[in-house]
């Protein structure tokens, strides 16, 4: 009998693409030996949280891509269908190597023909995407080109929930919804690019208001047209969804796509990307931020979670001693045994553990059948499968303890030590034999310290380690240890960043200084008409924001430097010759009285500065002060002003000097200013008489 | 059982695990309504096989959200129906060849007679079917759909022996048997209303405007003003998710203490509840049917720092132990607390308190 269920018949069926595999090594070596999805998050695996995501948005079919492991996860994904009402595919290639393979995969099988719905396999989320898919729609109806809607989540860039390092800088525009530049944030920027951002002019002229914004979780759940895998295909080199396709197609001009962003709140989202991650989002299911995903919802058939005050979970066959403590924040899977004066804290423990007598956990991950004999101590740590740790062991902080590892008695594990039980190349050759490293396990135990395969990351060569580290499980920012040279590196860095800042920005007034000088150097070449002069400077002026007292600072100068004190008469250059060809462009810049005071005060300054010799000076000052008079450019009141003002009798000696040099002529003003008066009172006189 | 309905109860648990179906009203609909597909789609003959049949599926909604209780009462109820019919079938097959004068033991446990008798005598008798048994019980289980369908029109019909003029009410919450109530009391008489807003959840806000659209004189208050006003109030009616077997509720947070209020001032506290919602467990610890919720509504998520520090808890549901409450109004009329014990039994049958299969 088909589920009476009302399905929505009008609306095409609602598809899914979850990318399975993380394209990178942040989780090996577990990752060696499992696929990443399927880790445990909480006693259940991870893509189970991300199928129940999409079956709550209401998702019918869903395709998983899957390239590692892809046995393992063809299996999980076989049987989690059967207890879900939605058809599940797997999709298996070996080749995929990045995101954007997978999208160009499925866009030559063909298998989309509506809006589909994103997702990586490490979502964790209990949003509703009801709203998302109809605005999202409702866009589509209105505009074709709007292809993609991002899902993001505020929350303060500190945030625990926030990955460290994979950070991203959104330029949104709240009203029409759109997603105008990415770009992505490291957390180390060891590169000049990494702290600059580029972004296209163009975008202030469309958008009258636009948020730079650094508070947004991305936790990549997007709502995909059936464009998308397309260009994918066209744009080959395409490889991150984020850093090349929706950087690439907000900074190009000819595909004329838009990409919108869709703002949530007050739900829960977040990828784990990261063993740091891995553990903040295990906190967050605990503290019950992702309700109703939470272990007592008991989403996965079979399991039966209780939630008990202090949020401490535990299914009904766990055995607890008498004597041990369960402190706060506490996951207990099925069949585990806790023995005397064990003492958990904040930790998940698996199905089928046996932790023994006094042991300490704190903080701490231990996935299935995991053993763990007396008087062990384990800190902030990730022990997976059939792991065994003999009687005093201690894990320090940040380890990672693959699967089937034995750590023998009294050894202790320093921070940030990953161990493995495979043999080294171990992933092709199954036969080889694991050779057991007795200084890290100790003299009984079985596996061996991992490292990293050399070029295995050739893309990231030229990335900062430190950004991979920050990535690390209880990684603290304290710690991280600065060599000498990287010191130095850094401090050159800053070095070169402030010499730039030299070059590149200069201040408005600096630029006017600039700008003046050439446009008069221009009209003293070319031998421009007065006008035209100071019609260049007038427009210079209003470009730049300035008054014409600036103008005169900078003008009068710039005039005076084309006088040459000792020039012969006829040359052109004498003081009185260039005053007489462009004295008047230095009246253009004076117009009140007040203007004229001023513009004493910088022919005064500007004499004394320009001319080194007094006596150089006083040949060009007595000149243009006498021309500027005769012109009425400088009447005598405003020259007298300047004459008796403070600020003219100050000033260098130079400036004294030549202050004296007009005392003849303010004499004289003086003289013929008292006559006129004199004249008038004699003329009244001869009147009255 | 057969794969069709197997497949319903599948949508069916997912829904509750999902919290996509919520509230007891209608998670008790969709119980009944997929507990008829089960009886009449599946092929069963004796009442055991019945019994053992709805318990399954019984057991496996419950699972999937315990805190629930309406599913377990109305499966309860099912069964007991169930139980009823395979009785009354018997009787009538017996009475047949017997005399008439013999004695039939009607219900099992309501009467003292079956206290001391074997159990699992009764059992014996189910073996035995009848051809119009299926359609009998399947009336039934409609009959009981019947009574969810009326049980506001049942409640709401006694608001005026309750409600009288001038009186000042208050509520918190927001439940439809309560909006019902005092909607039908405003058609006759007139009174105010006090409406705790109910912080986290904030239903008292919807429901104080529900009631001023009806014309009905609400105004809101802050949950930390009940205990304030309270000495002014003339009654408290509540509404509850469920009642337990001792009387006790489990009602939105913040009831147990305008509770605490009522009775240090001696006021009145009413209790409006379906009889769907009466369950014969019993609260072994205070937070046995709570649900606990996404802290966010208390403390942002946005505030990172601070999440890391604190255990915040969000109880959606409080405990309201029964001394606090004076009367409880249902579908069948008003009882006491001290009442309750007697519907128990009426409506369930005390070999159903757990889904253990049966022998």
């Amino acid at each position: 009998m088909p589920p009476k269920e009302k399905v929505e018949s009008t609306e095409q069926v609602l598809q899914a693409v979850i990318l399975a595999d993380s394209f990178d090594e942040r989780f090996q070596p577990i990752t060696l030996e499992t696929a990443r999805c399927l880790l445990p998050l909480c006693n259940v695996p991870l893509i189970s949280y991300t199928f129940e995501f999409l079956a709550v948005a209401g998702v019918q079919e869903v395709f998983v891509f899957c390239c590692s492991h892809s046995d393992k996860v063809k299996a999980f994904v076989k049987k989690y269908e059967k207890s879900s009402n939605m058809k599940i595919n797997t999709i298996v290639s070996q080749e995929l190597m990045s995101v954007g393979d997978a999208m160009r995969e499925l866009d030559a099988k063909q298998l989309i023909d509506t809006d589909f719905i994103l997702v990586t396999g490490d979502v964790v989320s209990n949003m509703k995407l009801d709203q998302v898919l109809e605005e999202h729609r409702a866009r589509r109806q209105a505009d074709k080109s709007a292809i993609m809607t991002m899902v993001l989540k505020k929350a303060s860039p500190q945030h625990r929930s926030r990955s460290v390092g994979d950070g991203s800088l959104f330029v949104l525009d709240q009203g029409s919804k759109e997603c105008l530049h990415y770009q992505p944030v490291k957390a180390f920027k060891s590169t000049r690019e990494d702290r600059r951002m580029t972004m296209n002019m163009e975008i202030f002229d469309k958008h009258p208001e636009i948020q730079l914004r650094n508070d947004l979780i991305d936790c990549q759940v997007d709502i995909c047209s059936v464009e998308v895998p397309a260009l994918f295909t066209e744009n080959f080199d395409y490889q991150d969804i984020r850093a090349d396709f929706v950087h690439g197609i907000l900074t190009s001009d000819l595909l004329g796509k838009t990409i919108h962003f869709h703002e949530v709140s007050d739900v829960y989202a977040a990828r784990v990307r990261s063993t740091q991650m891995y553990d903040a989002v295990s906190k967050d299911i605990i503290s019950r931020w992702t309700f109703p995903m939470v272990p007592d919802s008991n989403l996965q058939v079979g399991d039966c979670y209780e939630y008990r005050r202090g949020l401490v979970y535990k299914e009904k066959s766990v055995v607890l001693s008498r004597t041990c403590v369960v402190e706060e924040k506490v996951v207990i899977g099925a069949n585990t045994q806790i023995a005397e004066r064990a003492v958990l804290s904040n930790c998940v423990i698996g199905k089928n553990c046996i932790i023994g007598a006094n042991v300490k956990i704190d903080n701490a991950y231990i996935w299935d059948n995991v053993v763990i004999k007396d008087n062990c101590v384990v800190q902030h740590s990730i022990i997976a499968n059939d792991a065994v740790l003999e009687q005093g062991v201690t894990i320090n902080k940040g380890c990672l303890i693959s699967f089937k590892v034995t750590v023998g008695a009294n050894t202790t594990v320093p921070a940030y030590s990953r161990l493995t039980a495979l043999a080294e190349g171990g992933e092709d050759d199954l036969d080889a034999e694991l050779i057991s490293d007795p200084a890290v396990v100790g003299a009984t135990g079985r596996g061996r310290s991992f490292t990293e395969a050399e070029g295995s990351d050739d893309e990231d060569d030229d990335e900062d380690p430190k950004n991979k580290q920050v990535n690390m499980l209880a990684f603290d920012m304290s710690e991280l240890k600065l060599a000498a040279k990287e010191q130095e590196d850094s401090a050159s860095d800053f070095e070169s960043e402030a010499s730039d800042l030299e070059e590149d920005q200069i201040s408005p007034e600096e630029e006017l200084d600039r700008e003046v000088a050439a446009t008069l150097d221009r009209a003293f070449q070319d031998g421009h008409d007065v006008d035209i002069a100071v019609l260049e400077l007038n427009t210079l002026r209003m470009a730049t924001f300035s008054n014409f007292k600036e103008m005169r600072k900078r003008v009068i100068p710039g005039v005076l430097k084309h006088i040459d004190p000792v020039a012969k008469l006829g040359s052109g250059k004498t003081a009185k010759e260039i005053l007489s060809r462009w004295g008047p462009l230095v009246g253009k810049m004076i117009h009140d009285e007040e203007d004229q005071i001023d513009g004493a005060h910088v022919l005064h300054r500007a004499c004394a500065t320009l001319y080194r010799d007094v006596v150089q000076a006083q040949k060009v000052f007595a000149p243009a002060l006498r021309y500027f008079y005769d012109e009425d450019i400088l009447e005598e009141d405003a020259i007298l002003e300047w004459y008796h003002s403070e600020k003219s009798q100050q000033g260098t000696d130079i400036e004294k000097k030549l202050r004296e040099v007009a005392a003849p002529m303010i004499q004289y003003l003086e003289q013929s200013d008292s006559e006129e008066s004199d004249g008038e009172d004699d003329e009244e006189d001869e009147d009255s008489e | 059982m057969s794969k069709g309905t197997n497949d319903l109860v599948d949508i069916l648990v997912a829904k509750l695990k999902r919290r996509q179906l919520v509230g007891s009203s209608a998670v008790a609909q969709a119980t009944l309504k997929l507990l008829i597909v089960v009886i009449s789609k599946n092929n069963w003959s004796k009442a055991n096989d019945l019994l053992n049949l709805v318990r399954s599926v019984g057991q496996r909604l419950i699972e999937a959200n315990p805190t629930e209780l309406a599913i377990g009462n109305i499966v309860r109820r099912v069964l007991h129906v169930i139980r009823e019919e395979f009785r009354d079938a018997e009787a009538s097959s017996k009475s047949d060849d017997n005399s008439e004068f013999q004695s039939v033991p009607l219900t099992t446990s309501s009467s003292m007679y079956n206290l001391l008798s074997e159990t699992g005598s009764d059992d014996k008798e189910f073996t035995h079917a009848s051809s119009n048994l299926r359609s009998d019980i399947i009336q039934e289980v409609r009959d009981i759909r019947i009574e969810l369908d009326t049980i506001y029109e049942n409640i709401k019909n006694q608001a005026t022996n309750h409600i009288h003029s001038n009186e000042i009410i208050m509520t918190i919450g927001r439940s439809r048997t309560v909006e019902e109530f005092l909607k039908m009391a405003s058609s006759k008489r007139k009174f105010h209303v006090l409406v705790a807003e109910t912080a986290p959840s904030y239903l008292g806000q919807q429901m104080a405007l529900e009631l001023s659209k009806a014309g009905i004189e609400a105004t809101m208050i802050p949950d930390s003003a009940v205990f304030a006003v309270m000495s002014r109030v003339n009654k408290v009616i509540l509404g509850t998710h469920a009642v337990l077997a001792n009387g006790g509720l489990v009602a939105i947070s913040g009831t147990h203490m305008m509770a605490a209020a009522a009775k240090h001032h001696s006021i009145p506290v009413v209790v409006c509840t379906g009889l769907y919602k009466l369950s014969p467990l019993y609260p072994h610890d205070e937070d046995s049917f709570n649900v606990v919720m996404n802290p966010d509504a208390v403390l942002g998520f946005e505030e990172g720092d601070l999440m890391e520090k604190v255990i915040v808890t969000n109880p959606y549901y409080d405990y309201v132990s029964p001394e606090f409450v004076n009367l409880f109004i249902t579908n069948q009329g008003g009882h006491p607390p001290s009442y309750l014990y007697r519907l128990i039994v009426e409506n369930y049958d005390p070999n159903d308190h757990t889904f253990d299969p049966l022998a």
